[in-house]
């Protein structure tokens, strides 16, 4: 009897401990971050905006000023659950005001909180992982030049199974990676290259235009060919050079809608991307047309039938 | 240019009386169709303002009084029923939050009000002032769609 208790709990036990090791949150190499310049606030403004943090921790509706008041509170409805973007005003307790660099570095780019616990893909560090630590510190030193705000935004409503944070482990072991998406041929153009970085990292538009699986990760193989819309009805278009997406536009066509939310019919922008392409007006114009030639040059990918 | 101006208005004349025919029994297609003529107009203003087409106060004007013609009527076309069909990218947000979207199509008449009021008899007198009078117009294309359109591919 007691050998045959053994035989089923071994197993058990085995599994779990496999299980608490492969989803353990994994933070970034100390070494590296130690070697960082102090974080330059003007170049962090910049990041913020490319980034467009403010579009999900802002309060809804927040223009101006009050767009650089951090309090968190959008809810991204989504299949899994309902996610809050939290609080990350540099208010020391119900902000981010008490973490480091490091507990910053490793939050945006391994999901990871300073506490260890592993945060929910909603927050899109599967793209930040691609970032440059150094943009990071310095959108790290400009975060805190903002107000704090002393207010909590509402927690997650989740169902089980997504209420258990630990299992994100596994799915970080195979979504979360720094190498790019797409890999361009040597000689690719420098411009391409930096709309790479922008668009794949801190851009993370892949985010929403690229489809997900089941589990939510994204398919790299229909990179950027359109989705459902993550929230709310209707659909995320194809912006690959594809006949279904881009294809028609010219560079100078996707410049002018990031500057002016036109299309080249002259429809306009609209739902989620409203945000994105006004946070887009306030880029210099070289990312502007880094993001364009980058458009220009992934993969085309059709309709998926 | 003349030429330009005279195929504009033909354009312009026949929305509307496209819009008159199918009032009655297709509200989907008389708001698509005054939607249309927006960004008919946005397309000749942005020409415009991009420098492809020379700057003309008539043409300039032209664009602005379709903008109002159309904001004047684009809100009577969302009838309870008409949520779904012919491919309507209309958001349900319409029906949702009637109060939003007469607040944002209030902000979109007032808009172009204010921008038909300032650019006189014969429109505004040069590109600098068409750009001040029709750049708050046009951001109304924006903030609408942001909560009152749907994407659907």
């Amino acid at each position: 009897m007691l050998r045959k208790l053994l035989y089923a709990v071994v197993p058990i036990l085995v599994a779990g401990g496999m299980f608490w090791l492969v989803t353990e949150a994994e933070r970034l190499d100390a070494a590296p971050l130690a070697d960082l310049q102090p974080g330059d606030p003007k170049r962090g403004e910049r990041i913020f905006q490319i980034g467009g943090c403010a579009s999900c921790h802002a309060r809804r509706g927040a223009e101006g000023v009050a767009e650089l008041e951090l309090a968190g509170g959008l809810a991204l409805e989504t299949t899994f659950g309902i996610f809050v973007a939290p609080n990350i005003s540099p208010d020391p307790e119900h902000g981010i005001g008490a973490w480091d660099e490091a507990d910053f570095l490793n939050a945006v780019m391994r999901g990871v909180s300073p506490e260890g616990e592993h945060y929910y893909p909603a927050f899109p560090y599967t793209s930040y992982a691609r970032m440059e630590p150094q943009d990071v510190a310095d959108l790290f030193a400009y975060l805190k030049t903002l107000p704090p705000v002393a207010e909590d935004a509402a927690g997650h409503t989740l169902s089980f199974p997504y209420t258990l944070r630990r299992g994100l482990g596994l799915w970080k072991r195979l979504y979360l990676r720094e190498e790019p998406v797409i890999t361009f041929p040597a000689g690719a153009p420098e411009e391409v290259l930096r709309g790479r970085y922008l668009a794949e990292g801190a851009g993370h538009c892949g985010e929403c235009h690229t489809p997900r699986s089941f589990i939510g990760g994204l398919k790299d193989d229909r990179w950027l060919a359109g989705a459902p819309a993550l929230e709310r009805e209707g659909t995320v278009p194809n912006i690959t050079p594809s006949q279904d997406g881009l294809g028609s536009w010219s560079p100078a066509d996707i410049v002018y809608y990031f500057e002016t939310g036109f299309t080249p019919d002259f429809d306009s922008v609209g739902g989620a991307m409203a945000a994105v392409q006004k946070n887009l007006t306030k880029l210099p114009a070289e990312d502007r047309e880094a993001i364009a030639a980058y458009l220009k040059a992934v993969p085309e990918v059709g309709k998926s039938k | 240019m003349k030429r330009f101006v005279v195929y504009a208005s033909a354009l312009c004349a026949l929305f509307i009386s496209a819009a008159a025919v199918t009032a009655a029994d297709d509200p989907i297609a008389v708001r698509k169709a005054l939607m249309q003529s927006n960004a008919a107009s946005a397309a000749t203003s942005g020409a415009m303002l991009k420098g492809e087409l020379d700057y003309n106060p008539a043409v300039a004007k032209a664009a602005l009084a379709t903008f109002n013609a159309s904001a004047q009527a684009y809100g009577d076309y969302f009838p309870e029923g008409s949520e779904t069909g012919d491919d309507t990218t209309a958001a349900p947000a319409i029906w949702e939050n009637p109060e939003g979207f007469q607040e944002a199509l209030g902000k979109f008449q007032a808009d172009v009000a204010a921008a038909l009021e300032a650019s006189g008899k014969d429109g505004p007198a040069d590109l600098a002032a068409f750009q001040q009078t029709v750049g708050p117009v046009l951001s109304n294309c924006r903030s609408c769609h942001e909560d009152f359109r749907i994407q659907n591919d």
